[in-house]
Parts: C-alpha cells; structure tokens; sequence
C-alpha cells in the first residue's frame, strides 16, 4: 500500500483509486442513470415496443382464421381498408366522441376547479369525494351508467317518466345517439377529477391581488374569468386538451362495457373496431392494420404534448 | 367635495377582532397616511375602504354616501397593490386602459388618458411592452398610471414601495411627492414605514392592535406623541424611555441622574428623543453613563451610551466630526423642553398648561 505521500509526490504518479472507472467522473454518473432506467427500458420494451413492433409486421400480413400461417401482403390491407366504408365510420365515431368528451371534460372540469377554489366549509372533504370516479375501474363505471341508463329498471327512465317528460320507459342505449351520449357521459365523468386536478394546481398559482384588482377596475365574474383566469391557465389548458385527446383516443374499457360498440356500429370508435376485428372476427392482420392507422392519429397530439413538457422542463 | 368618513368601524374574523371602533375624517386633497407595526391592521382598514374586505360593523361614507355594500369599481376610488398586480398577459397600455375598456369608454378616450398618464409617469416609452419586461421601478409606475388613468376621487396605495430597493425607494417616494402636487386628489396611503409616513404625509394615522394610537400632522405626532407607542414609533432613530425611580416635588430621579419634575402628573417613564440629547456637562438635566459604541455615519455620530440601571442603551445624536472614545463615562445632557412624561397607563402626561421651561 502507498502509505507514504511524499514518496508518491516525488514520482508524481498517482495511483487512481480502484474503484474509478475509465472515462471519469460524467461516464460513471451516465452509467448509473442507465442503470436506474433499465427496468423501465425492460418493461417497456416488453409491454409496448414489442408488441407494437409485431403489430407493424402483422399488419402486412393477411392472417385470418382461415390462413393458418400469416401471409405476406404487403401493404394490400392498408388498401382495402382506406376503401372500407365501415372503417372510415369508425374515424368519424372515434372524432366525434373525443370531440364531445374532450370539450365538455375540459370545462365541466374547470368549472369544478374555479367552484373548488373558493374557500368554503367543506372544501377539502368535496375534493377528496370529486376525485372518486377517477379511483373507480373504469368498466365499474360502465356498469353503473348501464344501470342509470337500462330500459326496464333505469333511474333514468323512472326519473325522466316522474317528471313527466316521458311516458313510456326509454332504451337509451338501442339508438345512436343515446348510445353516444351515454359513453360520452361516462368517460368525462371519468376525466373531470383529472382535469379538475389540474386546473386547481393551475389556479393555486394565481395571483389573487390580481384578481381583486380586476375588480377594483370594474370586472365581473364573465371578465375575471375570460380576461385573467383563461389567460392564466393557458398552459394548463394546453396540456390537459392534447392529454384528454391522447386519453379520448384510446379509450376502449368503458365504452365495451357499455355498449359493446352498438347498437350495430354506432358506437364503434377505433378500439372497438380493433378489439372487434381481432377478436370476434379472428382477422388479426387487418385489426394490426388498423392498430397502426390508429396510432398514426394518436402521434400529432402525443408530439405536442411531449413538446410542451421539454418546454417546461427547459 | 370628496371627503371620507368612517365611524364606529369593526372588522371580525370570527371571534379576532382585527379592527376595533375605527372613527376617522379624510378631508379632500389630503394625504394621509396609515402607518403602524405589521398586524396592526392597517392594510384591513384600506382594503375596507376599497371594498375588497366586507365591513362587520360601522360605516364608511363617501361624499356622504354609505359605501358599505357598494363594490369596489363604483366607489370611485382606485388602489395600487403591494405586488402591483399588473395584468402578465396585458400590454402596458392594455393594463393602464382596461378599467376604462370595461367601462365601455371609446377608444380615443381611452388612448389619450393612457398617453397623458404615461408621461406624467414616463413611461410612454415602454406602451407595447408587457409587464414582465419591465424593471420593478417601472412596474410600479405602471401600477399607479392604471390608477391615474381612472381619475379617481381616492387614491389607495398598500405598501407600493416595499419591494423596491432602498435607492428606488428614496426617488419613487419623490414621485409621489410630486404626484401628490400635481394631481391634488386625494390619497391615502399604508406603510409600516415611519420616514416614508413623515415625508409624504398631510395627516399620519398611527395604528396598533387594531385601533387608532393618535392622528395628526407630521410634526404634532413628532413633538405631542400623545402615548408612548406613538412617541416611540415616530421618529428616528427611535426615543429613549428612562424609568422614573423615585424622586420629590422638584426633580425626578432616574438611573444615571434626574430631570425636572412636571408641573401635573406622577410620571413612569420619560423620553427623550437622541437628536435632542448632548454630550455635555452644562445643560438643564444630565445622566451620566458609559460609552458603548458609536456609529459614524459621516453626517451624524450616534453614540450609544449604557446607563446603568436600563436595558437599553441610550442613543446620542452628535456632530458628524465628533470623536468619541468607547468605554469612557460621559455626561449626556438635555434640556426640560425635550423632555416627554408617560404615565403608568402609557399616556402623555401633556404638559400643555405648564409653561415652557425657561
């Protein structure tokens, strides 16, 4: 052992220490945060790269229950579906429920933030209750709109006949656009606790002398929200538009559980259609083919959600 | 005329009285000033006026109209913030017009009240600009031409100095010296700060716990404190308080010396402010005690002389050339005119009737 410094000051060699690693200090500091990400990269990998991967593949592929190895294609089932009208259904029925649950997600929940702002008594015990449906599985949810819905024993119905604005029992569900309204109604109660969290976080950031000076200048609740807390929460708004649309997107639990995708297709949104194809059809190519187009929609609004966060991060 | 009334005024948070029986006269053009310790209460009572807090009890009139229940826009008054509160979103000019825009005033007002604000205030360069890229001197300027620009009758400022940095502090309390001059509205004004009470102020309303201490001029706060608190509170450096241990009919005894007796009263404590104490031997009271410190400001020396027998040193304001040597035992003398008598309640024993000492 080197125990004696001056003797290793005369040689001006110093012997590094044997647990430094080549490349320094920044090389080891590289390898431990690789190393702390490695099991994100392995679940990862395995639960989303790989199967997307595959499904790239079989989406060349004609591979139905009538094939009983894939055959290779090409990109003839991206062909015929462009030219299917039920797929091209699909799209409009997937744009028209991420449309509505986005929108009325977005302000339901901020009108429950700017409620769940003011002081009150209570407040705190409420916040903790909004957040209930986010906790609840989500195909829970379903069922307990199916029930509110249901033709024979609905609450719905019961409520809607006692007031008189029905008088026979509804099925809700059997046409188009109650379907559509029912799962529409589920998934932004599924979001409002979501996006109401934050909106809240948004407001906490608010400066209140800046209200009250607002309403020292004259502005009423209309001008407080669309002049200071709407520009305020611009940022927010951003965010929480691109994750309701990435969310809206891919939603499938709530919507299968309710509906199924009908009555016939009417409710059949992307994932649906996906689910539908894989597994009542058996037609695992054109499913994939599907898949693919579906992420292709998802990507836009994922790259501007990304983008913001770097932003923020910088 | 715009004048303002306030009587009988409570301001309760629950069972906290934060405000107790607030009575008070702002007469028009006057500036007054609310000043006091933190949690005095002083910022309630503007925020009151400006209709921000609700009143619990008591009223507050304008031009003789109750203005209890009438929301802060139709008071006719207009405050500036502590933090300014500017619009982050909002150009400069925006900021400065956007009362009047909600007011549904037309564009060429709004336009030519801004612009005559702007150079009042010179800040016509920076219109386009929004807050963020403002200094905090311009910011504030901004803050009171969004005022300005409403031609209020009252102007409300809470603490608008505050988060300047002592330069700036010395030149905007300038500005609003000379806005003061200028716009001849009237103005009330809340700080804890006593120099910045004294140098603008037509009227000082001096606060505590809650309540109203004294209300007066500068200069009668500064010569007639009416209790201890104000006395100790207004001026600088602050006044020294000596406890009266004893004594007969002519001269009070107090640590380190005594001082005439007052004609009425048994006093407690008396005071004396440091700038009217010397260190000299021939004057009508002197106390002897030990050179402490001393502090050289180049205009002034204070000296801090520990008299034996109280806590606190007592302060001498000397000749800025004056050279003290520490640890030595002085004289500190003062005549019976600077003299302020506290009773044991705190008040004033107001020597008024007795003549001035010879």
């Amino acid at each position: 052992m080197p125990t004696d410094l001056s003797q290793a000051a005369d040689a001006r060699t110093f012997r590094p220490s044997p647990h430094a690693k080549r490349g320094g200090l920044r090389a080891g500091q590289g390898r431990f945060g690789v190393m702390l990400l490695l099991p994100a990269l392995i679940a990862f990998s395995l639960i989303v790269l790989s199967p997307f991967v595959q499904a790239l593949g079989l989406s060349l592929y004609k591979y139905t229950i009538s094939t009983p190895e894939p055959i290779f294609v090409g990109l003839a089932n991206f062909k015929k579906l462009l030219a299917d009208p039920t797929v091209r259904g699909s799209f409009v029925t997937t744009a028209v429920y991420v449309f509505f649950t986005t929108f009325f997600s977005i302000t339901l929940g901020l009108a429950w933030a700017i409620i769940l702002n003011e002081p009150f008594k209570g407040r705190n015990a409420l916040r903790g209750i909004s957040l209930l449906p986010w906790i609840m599985p989500a195909t829970v949810s379903a069922f307990i709109f199916g029930w509110i819905f249901n033709s024979r024993y609905g609450v719905l119905n019961a409520v809607a006949m006692e007031f008189g604005f029905i008088e026979h029992p509804q099925a809700w569900l059997s046409t188009t656009s109650g379907a559509m309204t029912a799962i529409v109604m589920v998934k932004v109660w599924l979001s409002i606790p979501l996006f109401m969290s934050f909106f809240l976080a948004g407001l906490a950031s608010m400066d209140r002398e800046q209200i009250e000076a607002a309403r020292v200048d004259g502005a009423g609740n209309y001008n407080v929200l669309k002049d200071h807390i709407l520009p305020h929460l611009r940022p927010v708004i951003l965010v929480v538009v691109v994750l309701g649309m990435i969310g809206n997107l891919q939603q499938f639990d709530s919507i299968y559980a309710l509906t199924g995708g009908g009555p016939v297709r009417a409710t059949s949104v992307l994932s649906v259609e996906v689910y539908r194809r894989a597994f009542e059809q058996w037609d695992i190519g054109m499913a994939a083919t599907i898949g693919v187009l579906w992420v292709a929609t998802i990507l836009p609004p994922a790259y501007f959600y990304l983008r913001q966060l770097m932003k923020g991060a910088e | 005329m715009t004048e303002l009334v306030i009587q009988n005024l409570y301001k309760r948070y629950g069972e906290v009285e934060v405000l107790k029986d607030i009575n008070l006269t702002v007469k028009t053009g006057e500036f007054t000033v609310f000043v006091g310790p933190s949690g005095c209460g002083k910022s309630t009572l503007l925020r009151m006026i400006c209709g921000l807090d609700e009143v619990s009890s008591g009223e507050i009139a304008i031009d003789g109209e109750l203005m209890n229940a009438v929301p802060p826009s139709k008071r006719g008054i207009a405050m500036v913030f502590q933090s300014y509160a500017l619009y982050p979103h909002m150009s400069v000019a925006q900021n400065m017009g956007y009362a009047l825009r909600l007011a549904g005033e037309s564009k060429e007002l709004i336009a030519e009240r801004v612009t005559r604000a702007s150079e009042i205030l010179k800040i016509d360069d920076y219109l386009d600009r929004k807050p963020r890229q403002l200094s905090g001197g311009q910011r504030q300027r901004v803050a009171i031409g969004r005022a300005i620009v409403r031609e209020p009758k009252i102007f409300l400022f809470d603490e608008p100095l505050s988060n300047l940095d002592a330069a700036l502090r010395v030149d905007m309390r300038m500005e609003f010296a000379r806005l003061k001059d200028r716009l001849g509205t009237t103005m009330i004004y809340v700080t804890h700060d006593q120099v910045e009470a004294m140098t603008l102020a037509d009227k000082i309303v001096v606060m505590r716990d809650g309540r109203i201490e004294q209300v007066g001029s500068p200069l009668d706060l500064y010569h007639h404190p009416e209790n201890r608190f104000v006395a100790g509170f207004i001026g600088s450096p602050k006044m020294n308080f000596l406890p009266v241990t004893g004594g007969d009919g002519a001269r009070l005894r107090l640590p380190g010396g005594s001082v005439a007796a007052p004609r009425i009263g048994k006093p407690f404590e008396i005071g004396v402010r440091p700038e009217h104490m010397e260190i000299t031997d021939g004057a009508e009271n002197t106390l002897t005690g030990n050179v402490l410190t001393s502090e050289h400001l180049g205009s002034d020396t204070f000296a801090y002389v520990q008299i034996e027998g109280v806590e606190r040193p007592a302060m001498v304001r000397l000749d800025g050339e004056r050279q003290i040597t520490h640890g030595e035992d002085v004289s500190i003398g003062f005549a019976d005119s600077a003299v302020h008598y506290f009773g044991s309640d705190g008040l004033t024993i107001s020597q008024a009737q007795v003549p001035a000492a010879a």
